[in-house]
């Protein structure tokens, strides 16, 4: 079972609970960045940039870790759609008070293509 | 059965359109290119285009054309029923390597299309293909929703261990996903095949994934990946080849190395618990894809409800 790309055994069944992907994330490091940017869209159609700045979110760290990983170099990087229709899943459940996290939710639901920057 | 113990034999389903083809032989291209894979690819479908993007061809020889041709089986070359994988796929390449082969069948309208895979698997088997030095997997591309004994041969006979089923958010491709899964159930005691995932080939419908995923749970299996939909695919098609060879940086190379990876590093093979027809609709109402519809209105025109 994959979920954000982690892998998770077989035995843990097909339902993977939230705090254990949430463990996962745990040595993220978030202090080194103060913004999201997120390009929506694709080349077809008019782009628009969403900022994202709410750090407390398991929706920032995990973007954050999504963004890092097998990138030295700090390159814009292509959101892989199922990892963030997971991302937006988990943070709906555990992050549902905050108004920031669920209207950037509601744009990872759609269809539109998603970069990833951070500042 | 032929084959080392660590030879993987995989198969994707799904129902006739879907595009299983393509999204077995991009995937394929990624287990091979990116993770250095060996791959043998075995073409269930008579059509025979399981390979084309992998040998850059309309559609090579298949195992039953040659028999054909040479009047029996037992004259055909193994040379001849199975091809080298073109560019990046070839054998003198460095990395992974694909051969491929195809089992073709009879004319429209004429005889068992099924009967040509069991005829394919068996001659591969003698001439030693599934002994080839350094091979890691084993790929089977099967039409149709196993409603044909023939079809379900990879999965009845133990061939297949691993299914993935090519399915959408579309209620006939998960009609046929859910018909797989009772295929698989049927043989899961006898030849230990499992069903290892749902790959959904998205359509861009609306709550697409949701819908895939909620199935996918109530199959007792996993969503292993959501592929979206791309332009690219169709260009690369053109040139007949892969998105991994055609343009291995671009955004949907990524979705099929993040899905091939997922395959290759899989270990969720389970007996599925399919749906009833009941379960199936409730499930795409709840979804709201459909409306719910009185038993008073069943059978009218819209001008009469």
């Amino acid at each position: 079972m994959f979920v954000l790309g982690f892998h998770f055994p077989a035995s843990m069944g097909n339902i993977i609970p939230d705090e254990k992907v949430i463990e996962k994330l745990g040595d993220v490091d978030v202090s080194d960045v103060k913004e999201i940017k997120l390009l929506m869209g694709t080349k077809d159609k008019d782009k628009e940039w969403i900022s994202y700045t709410n750090k407390d979110t398991f929706l920032f760290k995990a973007m954050v870790h999504y963004f890092k990983e097998e990138n030295p170099e700090k390159a814009q990087k292509y959101m892989i759609y199922m990892n963030r229709y997971q991302m937006s899943a988990i943070s709906k459940r555990v992050d549902a008070a905050d108004d920031e996290t669920m209207k950037l939710c509601h744009n990872l639901d759609s269809m539109e293509q998603f970069r990833i920057e951070v500042a | 059965m032929a084959g080392s113990a660590s030879l993987r034999q995989i198969a994707f389903y799904g129902k006739g359109g879907i595009g299983k083809s393509t999204t077995s032989q991009n995937t394929l291209a990624a287990m091979s290119h990116y993770f250095d894979k060996n791959i043998m690819i075995v073409g269930c479908d008579p059509k025979a285009d399981s390979t084309r993007l992998i040998l850059h061809e309309k559609a090579q020889d298949t195992i039953l054309s040659l028999a054909a041709e040479y009047g029996t089986i037992e004259d055909v070359e193994m040379e001849q029923a199975r091809l080298w994988g073109k560019g990046l796929f070839d054998k003198e390449t460095p990395g992974g390597w694909i051969n491929c082969t195809e089992s073709g069948g009879p004319e429209p309208g004429v005889g068992c299309a099924g009967r040509g895979v069991i005829t394919a698997i068996n001659f591969l088997e003698e001439e030693g293909a599934y002994d080839e030095e350094g091979l890691d997997f084993v790929s089977y591309d099967v039409l149709g929703d196993v409603v044909c004994g023939g079809f379900a041969m990879p999965i009845r006979e133990g061939k297949a261990q691993e299914i993935y089923i090519v399915m959408s958010g579309e209620m006939m491709a998960m009609y046929a996903a859910n018909n797989i899964s009772k295929g698989i159930l049927k043989y899961a005691n006898t030849g230990g095949v499992r069903l290892a995932g749902l790959v959904c080939n998205a359509r861009m419908t609306d709550k697409e994934y949701d819908l895939a995923l909620e199935l996918a749970q109530r199959l007792g299996t996993q969503l292993i990946h959501f592929v979206p939909r791309n332009n690219i695919v169709q260009h690369a098609e053109l040139r007949r080849m892969t998105v991994v060879e055609y343009s291995p940086y671009s955004d949907q190379a990524r979705e099929y190395k993040e899905l091939a990876r997922k395959i290759v590093y899989n270990d969720m093979k389970i007996i599925p618990t399919p749906i009833s027809m009941d379960e199936l609709e409730d499930l795409l109402l709840a979804f709201g894809l459909e409306d719910e519809v009185d038993e008073s209105q069943v059978g009218k025109a819209a001008h009469e409800a």
